[in-house]
């Protein structure tokens, strides 16, 4: 029987303290009793091979000890639905694509790994890990603290039927939004175009800045984007609901945009500056540092440019073929 | 009852979801089972039993339940004033007996009627 009191002793370790010899000495006594009616039968004692199936049969202790106690749980079903969705959102949009800017930069940028060599490296990803520890820590203790308060109650039960949220149509554009962005597009173009910011010298202030020979081909490129983006937005106006070629000629701009943007600042964009009271040495540092700094920026352009295609992309999935 | 669902379940064609098939079935079966068990044990506890007799006349039933959901049942129907229980000495081993409790009386006659019922109930749905 030393099988038998091993089993009970590890299954009364997890009994509630004030129950534990109680139920011990049932649960004792019913598989005696099975052990006995077994003996009676086959006209031996048992061994301890042929008393493992029954102690088997009965749960592992854990299992058997877990249903004395109170079902438990560190935040219940009325509250589980809200820490899933704040859990779910806050690694969808702040811990993944932390993540992925960090993996982007790793291998795109040369300058990053020379400054993080060997270990480095990972220690340069410490902020996201307290950012995961902190954020999934300190939620799960505020939703483990209101579900034992009366928090839980006025969550669960004050409601108005009248109060909740309208149902939305993911693929329905806001009016508000396309002529906001219109008048944004029009208003920058009308500038531009105003300032003559096509050309490569520009006087501000008694400053002379020279832009690079690309600053004219960019400027008109950016031209005939945003008269694509006007076009886009009047075209939504009419029929404010994406479409599947709405959404991919959303994705076309963004794409050329981004693009745009990144052969800009890989191309050492200030050619130089002149002011008075500045040395043409101080000058050359300003530029060199600029152009340094927007190439280095560049990364940050393609990566951003990266996710903005990822959701162009989703919504062209979410559109389908048929609207 | 019983007759529909393992009707239903035995003329099913053999086909490579058999098992998924026979899985979701016998979850079912152990829910419909779980719900039915209270009454059970209030019903046969009319009469005193230990733990281990309890199961063996419930088994006799056709209503076989194993230690690890028996005795948590008895002490949650104990709890709620439902049974009562004592331990007594029997063949030279100390054994605990349950029996139902006057409120136990009151609330299983009221149990009795709503199964009545429900059991009514789906017969008029099948």
């Amino acid at each position: 029987m030393a099988l038998v009191d091993r089993y009970l002793h590890a299954v009364k370790f997890w009994l509630p303290r004030n129950q534990k010899d109680d139920i011990i000495a049932e649960l004792s006594e019913d598989i005696r009793s099975q052990i006995e009616d077994q003996e009676a039968a086959i006209g031996h004692k048992l061994t301890d091979a042929e008393v493992e199936p029954i102690l088997k049969r009965c749960g592992s202790p854990m299992a058997v000890a877990g249903r004395y106690l109170p079902q438990q749980s560190l935040i219940g079903p009325a509250l589980f639905p809200i820490y899933s969705v704040i859990i779910r959102s806050l690694v969808l949009y702040f811990l993944l694509p932390w993540m992925l800017v960090w993996l982007g930069v790793t291998i795109f940028s040369p300058d990053f790994r020379a400054d993080h060599p060997g270990a480095a490296l990972f220690a340069s990803l410490k902020p996201w890990w307290l950012a995961c520890t902190y954020s999934l820590f300190f939620n799960t203790l505020i939703f483990a603290v209101l579900d034992r308060s009366q928090a839980r109650l006025h969550l669960v039960n004050d409601w108005n039927p009248s109060a909740l949220p309208a149902v939305r149509d993911r693929n329905v554009i806001s009016r508000g939004s396309t002529i906001f962005q219109l008048t944004v597009v029009v208003a920058t173009l009308a500038t531009w175009i105003q300032l003559d910011a096509f050309r490569s010298v520009f006087h501000i202030f008694g400053t002379t800045l020279t832009l690079s020979s690309r600053w004219p081909v960019f400027f008109w490129a950016l031209v005939v984007v945003s008269l694509a983006g006007i076009g886009l937005s009047c075209l939504t106006l009419s029929n404010p609901r994406w479409t599947r070629f709405t959404a991919s000629f959303r994705l076309g701009i963004d794409c050329y945009s981004f693009a745009l943007f990144y052969w800009l600042f890989r191309s050492n964009m200030l050619q130089s500056l002149s002011a008075s009271g500045l040395s043409f040495a101080d000058a050359a540092n300003f530029v060199r540092s600029f152009n340094q700094w927007t190439a280095s920026s560049a990364i940050w352009v393609l990566i951003i440019g990266a996710l903005v295609a990822f959701f162009d992309v989703r919504r062209i999935l979410r559109v389908g073929p048929t609207a | 009852m019983w007759y529909t669902v393992y009707a239903i379940h035995y003329m099913s064609p053999s086909t490579s979801t058999d098992t998924q098939n026979d899985d979701r079935f016998e979850n079912l079966r152990q829910e419909l089972r779980r719900g039915s068990l209270p009454l059970a044990v209030l019903a046969a506890l009319r009469t005193e039993h230990y733990g281990y007799t309890l199961r063996k006349t419930l088994a006799d039933h056709g209503m076989a339940i194993d230690e690890g959901t028996l005795y948590p049942l008895l002490r949650r129907l104990e709890t709620q004033g439902l049974l009562v229980s004592q331990w007594r000495e029997e063949d030279k081993r100390n054994k605990r007996f349950y029996r139902l409790s006057p409120d136990g009386k009151l609330i299983l006659k009221q149990l009795l009627i709503e199964w009545k019922s429900i059991h009514e109930s789906l017969e008029d749905i099948f």
